[in-house]
């Protein structure tokens, strides 16, 4: 067989690296890249796939000995099986369950102030999988990575079952006695009683604190969210004189200026989709958005950038300031008030005198206008939001939406609180769905002041740091098992149960009902009936509350006036940013990936998902940018001191290549001291958190130093990687237009390999790279679906995930600020499969509709198969991960699945068992199969609708049409193994000379 | 030739006779286990989890 490869000359290809390890080119990496597998992925004593002789332990010949001395011994104790259950079918079936079939619940959840309506997929009365409501106007059917994942933690083996106190298992009866006692004689005696809540999204539980305000007058309600940042809530305060919550509206935005805001990172679905909308081109000449990013840590919001420049943190409101004042120069009109004669326009100086930069900023922003919007990170100082607040008023701009919010508590009412508490002014204090114990940045003043407080309650679902100081535990119910209801822009959401409880907990609104009967209040007999009673008077005319929970929600058209901009608390903003200086190394705090602020780090498949910047698995460690560990002699895994005033963190460190000098970043919700998965795990940054609200997120004067050591770290980036070929395509509008197969001329290929037929269906898909943001949903989503085990930090280290997609993060370009490309990248399900001429024993082979499938019991686990696949897609289960799983664990399981066991190779399988579903459902109808019914988890899950899955065999179907594409590509095709999936290059938008100039640039 | 990279052959000796009986003597300890051992740690829940129906909630389809 003669194959002519492409051309690969290093003039015409962009060289892309995923390591810096690689990007110098060490000799290690040049090592690494032609081992195919980790050190450890491979048992050294069983060197068999590289052709070595053992140096030392058993040959192969020796284990095959003592395996066969052995078998009879085996082969006596295989006659007893322990643990055969039996199946038992239902003696009398309720009556919404019909065994195999899934039952779908709308419901809602909320992180904070964001609010996520989902479809709950139930099998035989068990939540096992989440995705977004598709009635909902904003998600249309998509949700965050956490969301998805959520549904682990109802089913957590570390969830408290009954109440307790002083270590023993209570009644609820009891425990309500010894709840409302506290209470009454907290009322009694005049003292206040403490609350700490989550935020406060829903109205009715709003009510419901109003009525406990109304029954115990001495009440002290905070709202604590850790994680979402004080600052915005600052500036809110200053720009709006209120709290307000923010929604980017994408869809309306041709040019977005991010100040350090991460939109992209999969939080909000929305965003996302508005996003993948503006970028899934069909032509060069479909209209695209341009983002602009200045950020200090990179972000995935920053990779995904047209233009990005590092910047401080502590710069940007200077930059936002100085670029308010150039729009104003240039005729545009600021609002009422505005003084900013702190500030002086011109080039900033962290541009490095690159006019044409910040021209074509000023240019696109001016041109834009109503149409532009600027957002700023959380965690950025409150100047900056201000500024940010201030450049929307100024464009006027359309594409965010402004309302009024419930307040947080910020760290200064948290201190307040502590303070109270240690001098005995709370009678009894409430702690429900909060960990402050370990949020509050001073954990031993905390500490000290709980003590002092006569009685305390803990209203959570897994004992917590909190759990652990207070008196009463009373457990809550997973809000899979919860009523509640939401208020988003679109549409009022409601929160229903989708099973029953498993244990005895209650939701803690009933538990705060009580109270309110208690001391003397009048209440419904349960939440459900105080949420229906409110609902039934507010709901529309026609519409029944029974309609309502099945929609969930009841679509609302929220015309209420966004709150008028303050111009005149500009002043003092700007003159705090013109004398704002980058000196030293500063610090960003951020929420973790898979953490947020701690409150998921006992959910191991958030834990085992990469973080989609560091690629780190089960840990938190600090990002130090490329120059700073130059200066400081600082390598990947070095063990470093970070200190800031007297709490000093020793960590391990990471060397981000794009991070701004000087910046160092860090991720919140580590470090737990409790909980089976989350403890010890990272390290906790929250005491290095500040105590001013306006930048608590960013530490000035951190000093970091090597400290000798190194640490393992368990990352994913340099796993699988596929030596340097043309696997990323990414082109800027321009080559879009003259080039759209870039430098990659793919010659026509010759096989002696006949070719497959597929009489029926031929499965495909297409993965669009300029609409995927690297956000990590399709990975959540699919390990939801497919039972894909997590094998934890030690088998990561060793190359031994089993995610079944991964997304590869590509650099380009320069150390300092590098162009990113994601790539989500599964089984390619080729048609010339390399894996499957050498399955021994026909373990995985090909199906007539174009699925490269597995028989798991066939497996014999040669691992043949992974060495032969050219995308490093196969996933073997070298240890045993599910098998010891007992319940509650277990009852996450998708039961159209099989669970894989120890010796079994695994991979993406198209989601068969949805394929199936569908089939059988069409062929029962006696019709086709409908184009975009069948979902894959990853396709159903990505927010961007960057997946798209379908028969390749309909020319009508989407797929196929996709696969036409002028940026469509395959994997390595010069291979020839014709794989299904066609990627379509990314694509970034950046100002051309003329084309910003003139108003042309493709935004426009 | 002879497979100079081979243990001695004492090593392999003890191994193949220590295996089998490490084995054997883990399988027959798992047949012959004694009925009445108390476990290390009480269980505190319930072997098997009820799973019942939500109450009052309205399904989309199924």
């Amino acid at each position: 067989m003669k194959t002519r490869l492409p051309d690969h000359g290093p003039l015409e290809t962009p060289q892309f690296w995923r390591t810096l390890e690689e990007r110098i080119e060490t000799p290690e990496a040049q090592t690494a890249a032609h081992d195919e597998f980790l050190p450890g992925a491979v048992p050294s004593a069983f060197d068999d796939v590289h052709g070595l002789p053992p140096k030392n332990g058993f040959s192969r010949r020796d284990f095959l000995g003592l395996v066969s001395a052995t078998a009879a011994l085996a082969a006596t104790v295989a006659c007893d099986r322990k643990g055969q259950g039996t199946v038992v079918p239902y003696t009398k079936r309720p009556v919404e369950i019909v065994p195999g079939i899934a039952n779908y619940y709308a419901s809602a959840f909320n992180e904070g102030r964001r609010v996520y309506p989902v479809l709950v997929k139930t099998r035989e009365g068990r939540p096992i999988h989440l995705t977004g409501n598709d009635e909902h106007p904003g998600v249309k059917g998509k949700t965050s990575p956490r969301t998805m994942a959520d549904v682990l933690r109802l089913y957590d083996p570390d969830r408290l079952r009954a109440p307790k106190a002083g270590g023993r298992t209570l009644g609820w009866a009891e425990a309500d006695t010894q709840l409302h006692t506290a209470l009454k004689a907290a009322k009694a005696s005049g003292k206040s009683v403490l609350l700490i809540s989550g935020a406060v999204a829903s109205p009715t539980r709003k009510a419901l604190l109003a009525d406990l305000k109304a029954a115990l007058p001495t009440l002290e309600h905070l709202a604590l969210e850790p994680a979402a940042g004080d600052a915005p809530e600052e500036a809110a305060k200053a720009s709006f004189g209120q709290a307000v919550e923010l929604q980017p509206r994408l869809a309306k935005a041709k040019v977005i200026l991010s100040l350090g805001a991460d939109f992209l990172n999969g939080e909000d679905p929305e965003a996302l989709g508005a996003w993948g909308a503006q970028r899934r081109l069909k032509s060069a000449k479909d209209e695209i958005n341009r983002l602009w990013v200045l950020e200090g840590p990179l972000t995935l919001t920053g990779t995904n950038a047209d233009v990005r420049v590092p910047v401080s943190p502590s710069r940007l409101s200077a930059m936002a300031f100085a670029l308010a004042k150039e729009l104003a120069g240039k005729g545009m009109s600021l609002p009422a008030g505005t003084d900013l004669s702190s500030i002086s326009a011109g080039v900033p100086a962290e541009l490095g005198g690159n006019t044409k930069l910040w021209s074509n900023l000023i240019k696109d922003l001016q041109l834009a206008g109503r149409q532009a919007v600027v957002l700023c990170g959380a965690q950025m100082p409150a100047e900056a939001h201000q500024a940010a607040h201030l450049l929307n008023a100024m464009l006027g701009t359309e594409a965010i939406g402004i309302r009024p919010a419930e307040p947080l508590a910020s760290v200064q009412d948290l201190q307040a609180a502590t303070k109270g508490m240690a001098e005995g002014r709370y009678g009894a204090a409430m702690f429900w769905d909060v960990n402050p114990a370990y949020t509050y940045p001073q954990a031993a003043a905390w500490k000290a002041a709980v003590a002092k407080v006569p009685f305390t309650a803990w209203i959570g679902q897994v004992e917590d740091e909190t759990a652990a100081q207070s008196h009463l535990l009373l457990p809550e119910n997973h809000w899979l098992e919860s009523w509640g209801d939401f208020n988003t822009p679109e549409a009022a959401v409601l929160q229903q149960p989708a099973i029953g409880t498993l244990y005895d907990t209650r939701q803690g609104e009933d538990v705060l009902l009580g109270a309110i009967k208690a001391l003397g209040g009048s209440a419904p007999a349960s939440y459900h009936a105080y949420l229906q009673g409110r609902w039934q008077q507010r709901l529309p005319l026609g519409t029944s509350f029974e309609q309502a929970l099945h929609d969930g929600l009841v679509k609302t058209d929220d015309k209420g006036s966004a709150p008028a901009f303050k111009g005149a608390s500009v002043a003092a903003a700007a003159k705090k940013a013109a004398e704002s200086k980058a000196q030293g190394l500063e610090l960003v705090l951020f929420p973790g990936f898979a953490t947020h602020d701690g409150r998921h780090a006992n959910n191991s498949w958030l834990q085992e998902t990469p973080d989609p910047i560091t690629k780190m698995t089960w840990d938190n460690p600090v990002s130090v940018s490329v120059q700073d560990a130059q200066a400081l002699g600082i390598q990947e895994g070095d063990l470093v001191s970070v200190s800031l005033g007297g709490t000093s963190l020793l960590l391990p460190a990471v060397i981000q290549p794009g991070q701004a000098k000087g910046v160092l970043t860090l991720a919140l919700g580590y470090g737990r001291t409790t909980g089976g998965v989350a403890k010890g795990v990272g390290v906790n940054a929250f005491p290095l958190m500040g105590l001013d609200p306006v930048s608590a997120n960013v530490a000035k004067g951190v000093r970091l130093s090597r400290t000798g050591g190194k640490k393992e770290l368990s990352r994913t980036q340099s796993h699988h990687r596929m030596e340097g070929r043309d696997l990323v395509r990414s082109l800027t509008m321009d080559e879009f237009e003259h080039h759209p197969q870039g430098h990659h001329p793919m010659p026509e290929l010759v096989s002696l390999y006949e070719e497959q037929k597929f009489p029926d269906h031929k499965w495909g898909m297409v993965i669009d790279l300029a609409a995927c943001t690297g956000c990590s949903a399709c990975v959540v989503a699919c390990q939801s679906e497919n039972n894909v085990p997590v094998v934890g930090p030690e088998q990561v280290a060793k190359g031994r995930e089993m995610h079944w997609i991964r997304i590869d993060r590509y650099y380009e370009g320069e150390l300092e600020n590098p162009k990113v490309v994601h790539q989500p990248m599964l089984c390619q399900h080729c048609d010339s499969a390399p894996c499957e001429n050498v399955c021994p024993v026909n373990a995985t082979n090909h199906s007539p509709d174009g699925l490269n499938q597995m028989a798991y019991n066939r497996c014999v686990g040669t691992r043949y198969c992974a060495n032969n696949c050219p995308y490093k897609v196969r996933r073997f289960n070298f240890l045993e991960y599910t098998a010891y799983k007992t319940e509650p664990e277990t009852l996450v399981h998708n039961p159209e699945v099989t669970v894989r066991p120890r010796g079994v190779m695994e991979k993406c399988s198209f989601c068969v068992q949805r394929i199936n579903d569908v089939k059988i459902r069409a062929k029962g109808d006696g019709r086709t199969i409908l184009d975009g019914e069948i979902t894959t988890a990853c396709m159903a899950g990505c927010p961007s609708d960057a997946i798209v899955f379908g028969d390749l065999k309909d020319p009508k179907s989407k797929v196929a049409q996709l696969v036409a594409a002028s940026r469509a590509y395959k994997v390595l095709e010069e291979i020839g193994a014709k794989p299904a999936i066609t990627y379509l290059a990314d694509l970034k938008n950046p100002p051309t000379n003329g084309a910003s100039t003139e108003g042309g640039h493709h935004a426009n | 030739m002879t497979d100079e990279t081979r243990t001695p052959i004492t090593n392999r000796a003890l191994a193949l006779l220590a295996g089998p009986f490490l084995l054997g003597q883990r399988a027959l300890s798992l047949v012959f286990q004694k009925e009445d051992t108390p476990e290390a740690e009480p269980r505190t829940a319930a072997s098997r989890i009820t799973i019942t129906p939500p109450e009052h909630a309205i399904k989309r389809r199924g």
